[in-house]
């Protein structure tokens, strides 16, 4: 039962993750491929918060989610000015600047390579409490998803996806929508950061790497392009089929470069076969 | 005060590698838009079938090489063939292929992944073949490298201005579409591209396990590190950019690794977010 | 005061592209309520007209006003703001979003376009009322039906025609059409004409016209001007121009021998 309640919490946590890099990779179409990047600082804001200064860890999830959002606004900043696919390629070096700044600059505790020790709340205390309170806000952040790709600010961003050119014509500066919804994805992505590090009960630099970053678009790649639906499908079968692989007895160090290996060929497979996932709407089209 | 002369020395070295990496991945971005993160792979697979058809399989050391350069060319040419041409077949752009590419790449790090954690690396008594100018001291083996990379990238600049092949292929960085209609066999030339680059790619591979040795993470960095340096050096002139951008970021790395070892990938990526902002088109371009 | 509301006053426009000389010292008047028509050879620079007036180009000289004030420094998502709003040649149609949702996406002041309004009661009410007007838009030209169909699945024609009302939902008093007609089934032609009409006469629009096909220009146009090699080789009210020798043989002449 602990594991299961583990695994839910797991799964609500990257749907999040995945709900967010969706938002601006399907809808908005910017090919984010950094988003480890403000997962790990939502995880670092909220755990240091947290363990070393005392801060109720509710207060640091509110940390977490604002500092990120502030986090990715500075990042996109200057990346706003390149397009296609250096733009793509400046996300990714994200990934390899915020590694560095974790490993040397992130807090960590006496003799370990990271942090542990959160005190959490009683909404986050027990397993069962943390799965509950984890899947509620997964529930919400995708309540608030639907109604953002559903409303007018929505068809705005499909329309900067589609055309940015025209948009700008029609008066609409299509940069402001890129800058809004990438806040708010990072955003989103720092508390799910948060919540990770509850998750986890430990954090370290290894986990918010380039792997990380693609982990989050073969779980959308998988699931569906512009598509809440999709966002939760993706991660919901890879989360599961992964914990699948566990019980096929393998020796463990193999299990680890198996999934790796699947996940490369899933990748292949999409590009190749079915380039807008399972439910999506839109599809990798550059 | 000695040891800047010693940092330029190691940076030297480095950029010996990292030029035989990003001249490959450089003749493929610019004449096919093809961004080949696995060219990363091959880089590895060159080294890993050196190691294991010489210390393994206890082939001479030459031949090892020679097979291992073999099996780099090759294996790049099936990632083309197999991945990338049905992907772009079926409607795929740029970014659908890149996507790929690090699909091939996560396919073949978990294979070695699984065949060692660690460091594989081949011989290294000789290295330890040093000599002492002043009080820098040099190794033997850096200047073999240099010796290397000077002749591949002379045979490359024949290649690629002598022959009919080369011709075509400085056609497509040109205008792929007036090549096209000059009728340049595009297949034939692709096959070409994907070939020689893998070979160089394999090169630098071959000499890394010899020299540094291989994990299943070098792949990726040293990549990461050729990207660098084409984006640094620029896509217009291939042989030169390449070189500069594998110089400038050879000397980073040195310096970096002397002063702030623990910044090193900061400083190239930061680096490369920067040109990317203010010089798309490379330093040179 | 009459300066208040004098349309769009296009003057002394010179441009080149590095070395490449287009067009040198163009004025064009255009007042609300009426269709001021540009005609000229492919290239002469019409495009690159209304891309200057856009703020895509910065011209070599010349300025430009907007009922009487001029307009400096614009960037391309400023032009709405200042009264004006262009259409492409090549459509540029958003081609995921629904013929409807491609007019809603061009209406100004949307406050379900910001992260807080977005949740407020206002927004739906005020969604609501757009997506009426946006369905009366598209009665204008008779293409409700395809409301609810990805623009980009639309005949050329149509996608044109949505473009078109795209321009004319962002409220600008001054429409900058570029070849409205060019490529649209023979059918849907009386549609671009009634439209371009009604936004002129009814609604007091002042617009701009660039077009090729010179039966549609006479049918609606009040102004022509000519652009050709580089200067406005005539212009005037319509039926003077279109009748004048020099156009005739200089542009006319080849287009219809065409
Ligand atoms: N971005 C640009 N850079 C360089 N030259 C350009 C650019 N845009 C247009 N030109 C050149 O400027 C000239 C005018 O082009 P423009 O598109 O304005 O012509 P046009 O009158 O609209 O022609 P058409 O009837 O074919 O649409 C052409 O010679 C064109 O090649
Ligand atoms: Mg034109």
């Amino acid at each position: 039962m602990e594991h299961l309640y583990y695994l839910g919490t797991l799964i609500s946590v990257w749907i999040i993750v995945a709900l967010a890099a969706n938002l601006v990779i399907g809808y908005t179409g910017m090919m984010a491929m950094g988003q480890a990047a403000y997962l790990g600082v939502g995880a670092y804001v909220a755990a240091g918060l947290n363990v070393l200064l005392g801060v109720n860890f509710h207060l640091a999830l509110l940390a977490a989610l604002l500092v990120s959002g502030a986090v990715a606004a500075a990042t996109l900043w200057p990346l706003l000015r390149i397009g296609g696919f250096y733009f793509a390629l400046a996300t990714l070096g994200l990934n390899f600047v915020f590694f560095d700044i974790f490993h040397n600059l992130g807090p960590r505790v006496e003799g370990s390579e990271g942090l542990h020790g959160l005190k959490l709340p009683d909404l986050f205390a027990g397993s069962g409490a943390r799965f509950a309170t984890t899947a509620a806000l997964a529930a919400l952040c995708f309540l608030a998803c639907r109604t953002i790709v559903g409303s007018p600010l929505g068809r705005a961003l499909r329309a900067v996806r589609d055309r940015p050119d025209a948009l700008a014509a029609l008066g609409k500066d299509p940069r402001r929508y890129q800058m809004l919804i990438w806040s708010v994805a990072g955003a989103l992505t720092g508390l799910a950061g948060g919540l990770y590090a509850a998750t986890l009960f430990y954090i370290d630099p290894t986990l918010f790497t380039l792997d990380a970053s693609i982990l989050v678009l073969v779980y959308i790649g998988v699931g569906g392009l512009a598509s809440t639906w999709g966002s939760v499908l993706g991660v919901v079968l890879l989360i599961v089929f992964n914990e699948s692989l566990r019980y096929l007895g393998l020796p463990s160090q193999y299990v680890g470069p198996l999934q790796q290996a699947l996940y490369g060929l899933l990748l292949i497979g999409l590009m190749i076969f079915r380039r807008r996932g399972l439910v999506g709407e839109y599809d990798f089209r550059e | 005060m000695l040891n800047l002369l010693q940092v330029f020395s190691t940076g030297l070295g480095l950029a010996g590698y990292y030029a035989l990496v990003a001249v490959g991945f450089a003749l493929i971005f610019a004449t096919l838009r093809i961004f080949h993160v696995a060219h990363g792979t091959v880089f590895m697979t060159a080294g890993y079938a050196f190691f294991g058809l010489h210390r393994l399989a206890g082939l001479h050391i030459a031949l090892a090489a020679a097979c291992a350069l073999a099996i780099a060319a090759l294996v790049g040419l099936l990632i083309d063939k197999i991945i990338y041409g049905p992907v772009l077949k079926r409607g795929g752009g740029m970014f659908s292929v890149f996507i790929a590419s690090l699909g091939v790449s996560l396919i073949f790090e978990s294979g070695f992944l699984v065949w060692s954690k660690g460091v594989v690396s081949v011989a290294r008594a000789e290295l330890l073949d040093i000599f002492i100018v002043g009080d820098v001291v040099l190794r033997r083996f850096d200047f073999f490298i240099l010796a290397i990379v000077a002749l591949a990238y002379g045979a490359l600049y024949l290649w690629l201005h002598r022959t009919s092949t080369g011709l075509a292929i400085r056609g497509l960085t040109d205008n792929s579409e007036l090549s096209a209609i000059v009728g340049v066999e595009v297949a034939k030339t692709r096959n070409a591209i994907f070939l020689v680059a893998s070979s160089l790619a394999g090169l630098a591979g071959v000499l890394t396990a010899y020299d540094t040795g291989m994990t299943p993470a070098s792949g990726v960095q040293t990549l990461f590190i050729g990207v660098v340096a084409v984006i640094l050096g620029g896509t217009r002139n291939i042989l030169l950019g390449a070189i500069v951008g594998a110089a400038a970021l050879g000397m980073l790395t040195a310096f970096a690794g002397y002063f702030f070892p623990e910044w090193i990938s900061f400083s190239i990526f930061a680096m490369m977010i920067i040109l990317i902002i203010f010089r798309p088109q490379g330093l040179l371009g | 005061m009459t300066s208040a509301n004098n349309g769009l006053r296009i003057d002394g426009l010179a441009m080149n592209f590095g070395g490449v000389f287009v067009f040198d010292d163009v004025t064009i008047d255009i007042p609300p309520g009426k269709v001021t028509a540009c005609i000229g050879p492919n290239g002469a620079g019409k495009t690159t007209i209304i891309n200057i007036v856009c703020g895509v180009f910065a011209p070599r000289a010349g300025e430009i006003f907007v009922d009487g004030v001029k307009l400096a420094g614009v960037r391309p998502f400023d032009t709405v703001r200042h009264g004006l709003c262009r259409s492409f040649q090549d459509v540029r149609i958003f081609p995921f979003l629904t013929a409807l949702e491609n007019i809603l996406v061009a209406m100004p002041g949307q406050s379900g376009e910001n992260l807080l309004g977005l949740f407020t009661p206002g927004a739906r009410a005020q969604e609501r009322a757009n997506r009426e007007k946006a369905r009366l838009l598209l009665q204008t030209v008779a293409l409700e039906g395809a409301a609810g169909r990805p623009a980009g699945e639309l005949p050329f024609g149509q996608q044109k025609l949505v473009s078109l009302l795209r321009a004319v939902a962002t409220g600008a008093r001054v429409l900058l059409l570029d070849e409205p007609a060019a490529g649209v089934e023979i059918d849907l032609i009386p549609r671009v004409v009634d439209l371009i009409r009604a936004l002129a006469k009814a609604e007091g629009r002042a617009t701009f016209l660039v077009e090729h096909n010179i039966d549609l220009v006479r049918e609606v146009a009040d102004h022509v001007c000519v652009l050709q090699g580089g200067r406005i080789i005539a212009s005037g009210a319509a039926e003077h121009v279109l009748g004048d020798e020099t156009v005739i043989r200089e542009y006319l002449g080849r287009v219809y021998n065409a």
